[in-house]
C-alpha cells in the first residue's frame, strides 16, 4: 500500500511536537484516517469532540468530587481514560488513571488506600492537573487543525 | 688370451706409463696421427670384445665400421667429424654415440695430443652411452624409449611417470615423480610401488588389485590418497597401463597426478552448490509466502461466491476454482514447509499436547471429506497419556498428512487410526500412531521411495491424485524432529496400506508445571496463531477483498472510541459496521440476528451492561460469533478473564491498527469460524446436490449444528441406539424436502455408518465397548482457547465412563461431528437440538432426541447447546 505509506510519512512530518502530551504513534494513526492531510475531516472534529467530552467529564467529576462520590469519579476517570488513550493523549490519560484508581480507593500502584479523604484529595489534585493539561493541549490542537494547509 | 698379449706389452717390471695405461679402468684407444690404432687398454678390449690382433695396427675407421651394428655410415661420419673437430680445435671433443654389436652405444671422448703444432697422438676414451632405439628394436627387450621421449618424460615435473616391471617393482623414475613423491631415483628404483599406498589401501590389497585389473582391462585408473617419502599424503589420480612388447607383457606404465588442488576446488564447488541450494530454498520460502497471501484472498472470494445464488453450471465452475485453489494452496504450503525443513529453519515448539483430542480432531476433519462408503475407526489405547509436552501443531500436521492420504486413496472400506504408547521411560512417552486403510495401497517397487521428496507413485498422465509428493517427506522430517520414525507396510488383512509413525513426548512432570502451561497456553496459541509472519499490508489487502461482505459490530460506550474504531475499520475497508453503546444493546442486536455478524469488537467496561456480561448472554443464546475484547491497560490475567467469559480473543486499547488488522485477519480470514466450518462440511453435500441439479443456498437455520450419533453407557444400549440411529438414518433420506435435505444428509449419512458399526459391535465384538466420543470438541480454532476447560469436561466424562467400563482399547465410531464451541455457562446439556428437532419431528425425531441428550449427558460439556433460550 504505497499510497498509505506515503501519507503516513507526510502526517508524521506535518505533525508538530506535542511533547509528552501526545503519543505520536497513536495520534498519527488517527491522522491517517483522514482522506488527505489537507482535509482533516475525520480527525479534526474527533479531537474537538474529545475536548468537549473532556470538558463535560471534568464538570461531572467536579460535581462528584463535591459530593465525595468516589464510584462516579472512578467510572468517569475510566471513561475519559478510554478516549484519551485512544487518541494518544497520554498526559490526560495518566491523570484519568489516577482518578479512576483513587475512585476505587486504590493507589496508582494498586495498593489499597482506605482513607477516602486521601483519595478525594488525590483526585482533586489530579483533576486540577488534568484540566491544565487539557487546556494546554486543546490550544495546541486547535492551532494544529487550523493551520492553513 | 687378451691377457697374454697385454702382458707381453707391459712386461717391463717398473710400472711405466704403458702399464698404467693398460690397467686403467677406461676403454682407451691411442691413435697415431694417421688414425691408426697403436694401443688399446685392456678394458677397451674387454668392453668391445675384440682380440688385440684385430685391433692394434688397424685403421680406426675401418675397425669401428666393422663393429657398428647396424652398419651406420652416418655414425662413422659423426665420429670422424668429432675427431677432426678436436684436432682442429686442439681440444677434447665428445662424439655422438655409436652402436656396437653388443647393443650398447659408445661415445668417444676425443683427446688430441700435440707437441707444439705437431699432432703426436689421438686418445679416444670410450664411454658407454645411452642405447638407441634402432638398436633396441633389434637386440634389447624391455623398457627403452626414444631419446626425445626419454628426455620429455624425464623432464616432466607435474606428473610422476615411471615404469614398473611385471611384478610391480619400480624400474624408472622421472623428475615429476621425484618432486611429487619425494623419493630420489636411487631410493626407489627396484622397490615395489605399494610403498606409495596408505595402510588402508594395503589392507585391502589395492596395489595388487590394481595390477590385476590392469592386466585384465589393459588399464586402470584410481583416485585416492598416496603417501610421500616424508609420510605426508596427497590426493592422487593414478593411471596404470599395461605395457606389452611384441605381445609379451613386460611391465606397467604408471602416471600419477596430484589432485589436491582440484579436490579442494571441488569442495569449494560443493560448498557453493550447497549455498545456492539454500538460497533456492529461501527463495522458495519467500515466494511461497508471497503467493499464499493473495491465494487466501482468492479462496475467500471463492467461498463467498459459492454462497451466492448461482446456476448449477456457475456453481460447477466456481467449485473447480475453489478446489484448484485449495490444491494450489496445499502445494504452496508443502513447498514452504519443505524448504523450511531442508534449510533447518523448522523448529519444534514445546507445548501441551492432547494426543487424543488431536487424533479425534484430525479424524473428524478428514471424515467430512469422505464418501459414505468409507468409515472411520478410531482406537485410542487406554494408557495414552492425556497431556504430554511436545509440539501439538507438528504432531497434528503429520497425522493430518497421513490420514489425509488414507482418505485420498481410499474409495471404500475403512480407515483405522490407532494411537498407543510404544515405549515409556521416566521422562518421555513414545507414542505410536498407525493409520490403516483399505485403499489402493502402494506398489511394492514404490514402497522404498515413499518418503523421498517429490516422489509420487501415481505418475500416469491422467494423474487421478493431486499433490506435490512432498507430504510424506515432510512428515518424515517432522517425525525425525520429534525424535520419532515413520514407516509403511502393506495392510496385512486386505488391500491397502498401513502408515505408522512414532513421536517422543516429554512427560509433564508436576501439577505446577501443568498449571504454568495452562496459564501460558492460551496466550501462546494466540501468538502463534495461523497468521503467517507479519504481512500486514497483504493481510489488509486480503481483508479489503472480503470486507464488503463482512458484518462487524463494535460495542463501545465512549463516543470518541466509537468514532476511532469506525474510522479504523472504514480505513481497512469495512463498511458494514454496527454500533452498540453498551452490552445490553449488543446482546439485543446479536440475539435479534443470530448469524448476522461475523465478528464483535467488545469493550469491557461499559455502563448498563459490561462486555463480560454481554458476552455471557450472547454465548448463552448459543451464538458463537467471534468476540474480541477491547480493553485499556491490559494487565496480566485480563485476557484470561475475557476468555473465561467466553470471548475468543483480546486486543489492547488504544487499539493499534496493525494489531487490529491481525485480529481481524485471524478471525475473518484464517479461522474457520462458526459458519465456515459448516460450509466445509457442506462441500461434499453441494456436490451431491449439484449432481441432482439442485441449487444449494444454506439458510440461517442450516447454520445450526448437528449432533453426532447416539452414545450409550453399555453395549446393549449402544445396540439399541444403533438401531434407532438406523431408522433415523434411513427414513428421512427418502422423504426429505429440499429445504431440509442438506441438514439431513449431513446428519444421517454418518449415523448410518455408525449404526452398522455399532450393531456389528453389539453382535460380534461383545467385549469391545464404545466410548462416548470425547471430541465433539470445538474446531481447531476454538480448541486453542477452550482446550483446558474442555479437557476438564472431557476428563470427567471419561472418568465416569471408565468407572463403569474397563476395556483394553476404547473403540469409537466417529460420525459426522458437529463443530461446536464450548462456552462456559453452556456446559449443561441441552435436551434437544434445535435444527435436528425442527427438521426431524415430522419424520423420526423422537428417536433421536433421547440419544442426543444421552450424548450430552454422557460425553461432555463440550457440546454447546443450541437451545434458543440459552
Amino acid at each position: 500500500m504505497p499510497g498509505l505509506d506515503d501519507r503516513d510519512g507526510q502526517d508524521i512530518d506535518d505533525m508538530p511536537d506535542f511533547g509528552d502530551h501526545v503519543e505520536d504513534a497513536i495520534f498519527s494513526q488517527i491522522l491517517e484516517m483522514d482522506d488527505s492531510p489537507d482535509d482533516r475531516e475525520f480527525s479534526a472534529p474527533l479531537v474537538l469532540n474529545f475536548f468537549e467530552q473532556a470538558s463535560e467529564t471534568f464538570d461531572k467529576m467536579q460535581t462528584a468530587l463535591d459530593d465525595s462520590n468516589l464510584d462516579d469519579l472512578s467510572s468517569l476517570g475510566h471513561f475519559l481514560k478510554g478516549s484519551s488513550a485512544t487518541l494518544g493523549f497520554n498526559k490526560i490519560r495518566d491523570s484519568c488513571q489516577v482518578i479512576q484508581q483513587y475512585g476505587h480507593k486504590l493507589t496508582v500502584d494498586g495498593a489499597p488506600e482506605p482513607d477516602e479523604k486521601v483519595c478525594l484529595k488525590k483526585i482533586g489534585e489530579a483533576l486540577k492537573t488534568v484540566k491544565v493539561d487539557t487546556a494546554e493541549l486543546e490550544k495546541e490542537m486547535k492551532k494544529f487543525f487550523n493551520q492553513p494547509e | 688370451m687378451h691377457q697374454d698379449s697385454h702382458s707381453s706389452e707391459t712386461k717391463p717390471a717398473s710400472p711405466d706409463v704403458g702399464f698404467v695405461f693398460n690397467l686403467a679402468p677406461l676403454a682407451l684407444l691411442v691413435l697415431s696421427p694417421a688414425w691408426r690404432i697403436t694401443r688399446a687398454s685392456a678394458r677397451f678390449l674387454a668392453d668391445w670384445r675384440v682380440p688385440t690382433d684385430d685391433c692394434i695396427g688397424q685403421e680406426l675407421l675401418p675397425f669401428v665400421e666393422a663393429q657398428l651394428r647396424p652398419p651406420r655410415p652416418t655414425h662413422l661420419a659423426l665420429l670422424t667429424s668429432s675427431i677432426d673437430d678436436a684436432i682442429a680445435a686442439r681440444a677434447e671433443r665428445t662424439s655422438k654415440p655409436i652402436n656396437t654389436r653388443l647393443g650398447v652405444s659408445w661415445k668417444a671422448r676425443v683427446i688430441p695430443v700435440f707437441n707444439n703444432d705437431e699432432l703426436l697422438s689421438i686418445v679416444l676414451e670410450w664411454h658407454e652411452g645411452p642405447a638407441s632405439p634402432y638398436e633396441d628394436e633389434l637386440v634389447k627387450p624391455g623398457f627403452s624409449t626414444d631419446e626425445a621421449f626419454r628426455i620429455l618424460v624425464q623432464a616432466v615435473k607435474d606428473y610422476a611417470i615411471f615404469l614398473l616391471d611385471t611384478k610391480g617393482h619400480i624400474a624408472t623414475w622421472n623428475t615429476g615423480a621425484e618432486l611429487l613423491k619425494g623419493y630420489k631415483r636411487d631410493d626407489v628404483v627396484g622397490k615395489h610401488f605399494s610403498i606409495f599406498y596408505g595402510k588402508e589401501d594395503l589392507d585391502i590389497k589395492k596395489p595388487e588389485m590394481e595390477l590385476e585389473i590392469c592386466m585384465r582391462e589393459g588399464r586402470v585408473e584410481d583416485e585416492g590418497w598416496r603417501y610421500r617419502k616424508d609420510g605426508s599424503r596427497f590426493w592422487a589420480n593414478v593411471v596404470i597401463t599395461a605395457v606389452y612388447k611384441d605381445g609379451v607383457h613386460v611391465g606397467f606404465g604408471k602416471v600419477t597426478r596430484d589432485l589436491t588442488e582440484r579436490k579442494s576446488a571441488e569442495s569449494r564447488l560443493i560448498a557453493a552448490y550447497e549455498e545456492s541450494e539454500k538460497l533456492k530454498s529461501d527463495f522458495l520460502a519467500n515466494m511461497s509466502h508471497e503467493i499464499r497471501t493473495p491465494m487466501h484472498g482468492m479462496l475467500s472470494a471463492c467461498t463467498l461466491l459459492l454462497d451466492t445464488p448461482l446456476s448449477a453450471r456457475q456453481r460447477d465452475i466456481v467449485s473447480i476454482m475453489d478446489e484448484s485453489g485449495q490444491v494450489l494452496l496445499q502445494v504452496i504450503n508443502d513447498i514452504l514447509d519443505y524448504s523450511k525443513l531442508t534449510s533447518g529453519g523448522f523448529s519444534i515448539n514445546s507445548d501441551i499436547v492432547g494426543i487424543t483430542s488431536i487424533v479425534t480432531s484430525v479424524v473428524r476433519s478428514v471424515q467430512a471429506t469422505l464418501p459414505p462408503s468409507v468409515h472411520f475407526e478410531l482406537f485410542l489405547a487406554t494408557d495414552l497419556p492425556r497431556s504430554v509436552q511436545g509440539d501439538p501443531l507438528r504432531y497434528r500436521q503429520i497425522l493430518q498428512n497421513i490420514v489425509g492420504n488414507a482418505a485420498k486413496f481410499t474409495d471404500k472400506g475403512s480407515i483405522r487410526v490407532r494411537a498407543s504408547v510404544e515405549r515409556e521411560d521416566d521422562a518421555t512417552y513414545t507414542v505410536l500412531t498407525e493409520v490403516t486403510d483399505t485403499g489402493i495401497g502402494v506398489p511394492e517397487e514404490s514402497a522404498a521411495s515413499l518418503f523421498t521428496p517429490f516422489m509420487q507413485f501415481d505418475t500416469t498422465t491422467t494423474k487421478r491424485y493431486k499433490g506435490t509428493g512432498l507430504g510424506l517427506s515432510i512428515a518424515k522430517s517432522l517425525t525425525e524432529l520429534m525424535g520419532g520414525r515413520i514407516g509403511y507396510r502393506p495392510n496385512p488383512d486386505r488391500h491397502g496400506s498401513v502408515f505408522w509413525f512414532t513421536a517422543r513426548f516429554k512427560k509433564i512432570k508436576s501439577l505446577e508445571q501443568m498449571q504454568d502451561w495452562k496459564k501460558t497456553i492460551s496466550s501462546r496459541d494466540r501468538r502463534e496463531a495461523p497468521i503467517p509472519d507479519v504481512d500486514i499490508d497483504g493481510l489488509q489487502a486480503e481483508l479489503k477483498m472480503v470486507s464488503s461482505t463482512k458484518n462487524l459490530l463494535v460495542v463501545e460506550d465512549n463516543l470518541i472510541n466509537q468514532k476511532v474504531m469506525l474510522g479504523m475499520l472504514r480505513a481497512i475497508g469495512f463498511k458494514n459496521v454496527g454500533l452498540a453503546s453498551n452490552g445490553l444493546e449488543a446482546v439485543r442486536m446479536v440475539r435479534g440476528k443470530p448469524a448476522a455478524y461475523d465478528m464483535l469488537l467488545m469493550d469491557i467496561n461499559m455502563p448498563i451492561m459490561d462486555g463480560n456480561a454481554a458476552t455471557r448472554d450472547i454465548r448463552a443464546a448459543g451464538i458463537l460469533v467471534p468476540i474480541v475484547a477491547m480493553t485499556a491497560y491490559a494487565l496480566k490475567g485480563d485476557r484470561e478473564r475475557c476468555l473465561e467469559h467466553g470471548m475468543n480473543d483480546y486486543i489492547a486499547k488504544p487499539v493499534d491498527k496493525k494489531r487490529l488488522i491481525k485480529v481481524l485477519g485471524k478471525w475473518l480470514l484464517r479461522m474457520t469460524d462458526y459458519r465456515k466450518n459448516y460450509e466445509e462440511q457442506l462441500t461434499e453435500l453441494r456436490r451431491q446436490r449439484q449432481a441432482m441439479g439442485q441449487v444449494t443456498t444454506p439458510g440461517i437455520e442450516a447454520r445450526q449444528f448437528l449432533f453426532e450419533s447416539p452414545l450409550s453407557d453399555t453395549s446393549a444400549a449402544s445396540a439399541a441406539s444403533a438401531a434407532s440411529a438406523k431408522e433415523i438414518g434411513t427414513v428421512p433420506a427418502a422423504s426429505e424436502g429440499p429445504s431440509l435435505s442438506e441438514d439431513f444428509r449431513l446428519s444421517t449419512r454418518p449415523i448410518k455408518a455408525a449404526a452398522t458399526e455399532a450393531s456389528n459391535q453389539a453382535e460380534g465384538v461383545g467385549g469391545q465397548v464404545k466410548e462416548p466420543h470425547d471430541g465433539i470438541k470445538p474446531t481447531e480454532t476454538d480448541r486453542n482457547i477452550m482446550s483446558h476447560q474442555q479437557d476438564d469436561a472431557l476428563r470427567e466424562a471419561k472418568k465416569a465412563y471408565h468407572d463403569a467400563q474397563s476395556a483394553e482399547m476404547q473403540h469409537f465410531q466417529l460420525s459426522q461431528m458437529p463443530i461446536r464451541t464450548l462456552q462456559p455457562g453452556q456446559v449443561k446439556p441441552s435436551p434437544s437440538v434445535e435444527c435436528v428437532e425442527a427438521h426431524q419431528s415430522p419424520l423420526a425425531g423422537d428417536d433421536q432426541q433421547p440419544t442426543s441428550s444421552q450424548l450430552s449427558a454422557a460425553a461432555d460439556g463440550g457440546v454447546a447447546s443450541a437451545d434458543p433460550k440459552g
